[in-house]
């Protein structure tokens, strides 16, 4: 592998890594921020297979079946925090948590609110196909 | 293992000490009202090894042993070393006898207590300290145990921790003492400083006497101080008659018999030192003497028992100090030897039969329903007969009672010696001279209170206060045989220690010859004089009939007395206003700490409260940082990896 092709490797990987640390710092939505994160990660772990198909050695490559796995377990708990996160507030949206600041600090709000969620979709009403039987309710309950 | 007592010296304070860890740890939960097993146990094994060791010293024994390093820095090494002579056999033949005799006592006394087990475990954590006090043969082990019997001290003071009283008197015992033992322990340091940092006995006792007379003073004078702060000399003697508010098992062992005697013996240890240093001895002699006469006056109106007993107590240490300080340099050749001797051994019948006559008030206490004020009690001979002679026994010992009391022996001695000092062309005689006619007239004085107490308890018309109940008993013989043990102790002793002069033959051999020959007489000598004991003994006798007529024959003469002479009576009543001096001078240090308290708190607290606000002012200042919100650590994290990275590159 020659220095012009590890330079290609090279680029993509910080190209994949900024974009990682952008969406990680810009966005609001806790999953996507997880997902920028992952991007980092990779970045980072094509950094490594690049070096090492470049060194001719496999501890770049080793390095990045680490980094998977890692990532795997760092996949598992992270999502498990947002889904608790989400019950806790009904949303993922990262400002909303901002306990552990100052006491005396104003929490942040932003200056540009979020787009309103979306209205639930509305499901056409269908007409039933039978007609319920009357019967007495007393009658069918079963204590 | 009994031919080398080095095998099982170490065995006579550690037995106790073991004995009360149990009782502490197992006493209050399993052992309860069997507490007083362990205690008694390790008492009377130290007692029989006591026993031995005496044995042994008599065989010529006469060694230490380090058992312990306790500490080592450089080339200065301190060792738990024990070590046995005459002097020390005696000294822990007294304290284990007695301690096993009044822990018996104890069983009965104590009986239902509910601290039985706290009790028990105190005061064989004594025994632990004053047999290694007495044991010890080096300066620093020596007052590691001092402080160790002055907390026991404290705790057994203070058992009745409920009661204000036996607190206050506890932490006063402890402060007062506390006072001398600072002394104690800068003339130690002194020692050390001096001693190419060797404590140890021998060493000290080689070298110190070549120091130059100045130094030598004044460390005979520090140690000195510990020795009145311990044995309640003037003017440190307040604290012994407050004590009295522990139990009176414990004013019989620690405040009369045992730990009070550790000043004297410290100061007959040291006669290596003080007997080279004749103003020093002035100066003990002097205090000894004095305290002996003020503690007297101040007995003679007293109207607690144990109280009279207490002062009592001061006095008869008093003699033991006048004693130590006559052995003056006298016609070219030393007394030092025979005033140890004299003194040791009023130590020793001291301990008998004042820890008889405790025991004694301590069953009259016992009987009367915890009431100690004679004025409420009378005539307790037909009730308490037993005790009634017991008392008898031990209070004409301590009024020297000629010829068949103990007390009569030794104190004679100490007369005797006190006049030696006193005879003309020695250094000092004229104070020796007035001190021997204080102490004569001391004499009288103690056997006129003594009778006075005892008359005021056991004779006149019988009265019982409410608090004894209908039924006042005598007590239960597990009380009245150690206080008849005492007793023989406190009239054989006598019998066949001072005419025959053993004791002091003994010492003289076992011990002063082993480690200062140089300071006794060449000729021996044995120290009785018949005209001295005569005058004593006349004496006595007088105190006990004037106090006979004064409260049996006429009742009415000590009131009418106290009338005549309002002033004197009231002097002694209020003990010379002593305690309201004392009291002033605390309240005057109080208020000056009151102020300090206020510059404490208000100036110097501020200064370091200003300063302490500057780093919460820089605080403030990066307090923002922390706004609670991840992205923005995220992005603080980056810049600042951003900003590395460039350093590094640029660099």
């Amino acid at each position: 592998m020659s220095l012009v092709t590890l330079h290609n490797y090279l680029a993509v990987a910080a190209i994949l890594f900024a974009l990682g640390a952008v969406g990680f710092l810009a966005r609001r939505n806790l999953i996507i921020m997880f997902l920028s994160a992952e991007m980092m990660l990779q970045g980072v772990a094509l950094n490594l297979v690049a070096f090492a198909r470049y060194r001719g050695n496999l501890q770049g490559q080793a390095f990045t079946l680490f980094i998977l796995t890692v990532a795997a377990c760092e996949a598992a708990i992270a999502l498990a925090l947002i889904l608790m996160l989400f019950r806790r507030r009904k949303s993922l949206d990262v400002s909303l948590w901002q306990d552990l600041r100052e006491p005396d600090l104003e929490p942040i709000v932003d200056e540009e609110p979020l787009p309103a969620p979306p209205e639930p979709e509305v499901l056409p009403h269908l007409t039933p196909a039978g007609r319920e039987p009357d019967h007495p309710r007393e009658e069918t309950s079963h204590v | 293992m009994f031919d080398d007592p080095r095998n099982y010296l170490w065995l006579i304070p550690v037995l106790p000490l073991l004995a009360g860890v149990v009782t502490a740890l197992a006493g209050p939960r399993w052992l309860r009202n069997q507490s007083h097993w362990p205690c008694i146990i390790a008492a009377g094994c130290s007692c029989v090894l006591s026993f031995f060791v005496l044995n042994a010293v008599a065989d010529g024994f006469y060694n230490a042993k380090e058992y312990y390093t306790w500490f080592e820095a450089g080339n200065v090494s301190i060792g738990f070393t024990l070590g046995a002579d005459g002097l020390t056999a005696v000294m822990l033949v007294t304290v284990t006898l007695v301690g096993s005799l009044i822990a018996i006592y104890s069983i009965g006394y104590m009986h239902h207590d509910p601290g039985y087990a706290r009790y028990f475990a105190e005061i064989s954590l004594f025994l632990f300290s004053m047999t290694g006090l007495v044991l010890a043969e080096n300066f620093i082990v020596l007052y590691a145990f001092w402080e160790g019997v002055g907390l026991c001290s404290y705790l057994l003071i203070g058992y009745y921790f409920t009661r204000p009283s036996a607190a206050a008197a506890a932490r006063k015992a402890f402060l007062v003492t506390r006072l001398g033992d600072i002394g104690l322990l800068i003339g130690i340091l002194l020692l050390w400083s001096n001693c190419d940092h060797l404590l140890d006995f021998q060493n000290v006792f080689e070298i110190a006497p070549t120091f130059e007379p100045t130094l030598r003073m004044v460390i005979c004078l520090l140690l000195f101080s510990g020795a009145v702060g311990k044995s309640a000399q003037f003017p440190l003697h307040v604290w012994l008659p407050d004590a009295m508010e522990g139990p009176s098992p414990v004013s019989a062992l620690i405040h009369a018999a045992t730990m009070v005697t550790a000043g004297v013996y410290l100061v007959a240890r040291c006669t290596p030192l003080f007997g080279v240093t004749p103003g020093a001895q002035l100066v003990v002699a002097s205090i000894g003497g004095f305290t002996a006469f003020l503690a007297a006056l101040i007995a003679l109106t007293q109207t607690d028992l144990k109280r009279v007993l207490a002062y009592s107590t001061i006095s008869q240490l008093g003699y033991m100090f006048l004693a130590l300080g006559s052995g003056t340099r006298n016609e070219g050749h030393l007394l030092a030897g025979l005033a140890v001797t004299a003194a040791i051994f009023h130590l020793f019948t001291h301990a008998f039969f004042k820890a008889l006559l405790f025991l004694s008030a301590g069953s009259v206490m016992h009987a009367m329903g915890n009431v100690i004020d004679m004025r409420r009690f009378s005539g307790l001979r037909h009730v308490l007969k037993k005790t009634h002679w017991l008392f008898l026994c031990g209070a004409g010992a301590l009024s020297g009672f000629p010829v068949i009391f103990s007390g009569f022996w030794s104190k004679d001695e100490i007369l005797a010696d006190a006049l030696e000092a006193g005879s003309p062309g020695s250094f000092g005689s004229f104070v020796y001279l007035f001190l021997f006619c204080l102490g004569m007239l001391t004499a009288g004085l103690t056997a006129f209170y003594t009778f006075r107490a005892y008359f005021l308890t056991f004779w006149g018309e019988v009265r019982v206060p409410g608090e004894a109940g209908e039924h006042a008993h005598d007590s239960p013989l597990v009380m009245i045989a150690p206080m008849a043990i005492l007793a023989l102790g406190a009239v054989a002793l006598g019998l066949i220690f001072g005419p025959t002069g053993i004791f002091n033959h003994f010492l003289e051999t076992y011990w002063m010859k082993k480690s200062f020959e140089h300071l006794l007489p060449e000729v021996e000598k044995h120290h009785h004089n018949l005209l001295v004991m005569t005058a004593s003994g006349v004496l006595a006798l007088a105190g006990i009939g004037l106090a006979w007529w004064m409260y049996v024959r006429k009742p009415a003469a000590a009131k009418e007395l106290a009338q005549t002479l309002p002033r004197l009576y009231a002097l002694s009543r209020n003990k010379f206003y002593l305690d309201d001096i004392y009291g002033a001078f605390v309240r005057l240090l109080a208020g000056f700490a009151q102020v300090l308290r206020v510059i404490d708190l208000y100036i110097v607290d501020g200064v370091i409260d200003l300063l302490a606000q500057v780093p919460r002012w820089l605080g403030m200042l990066a307090r923002p940082v922390q706004n609670g919100l991840v992205q923005f650590y995220a992005l603080l994290m980056m810049l600042g990896l951003a900003g590395f990275l460039l350093s590094v590159l640029m660099r």
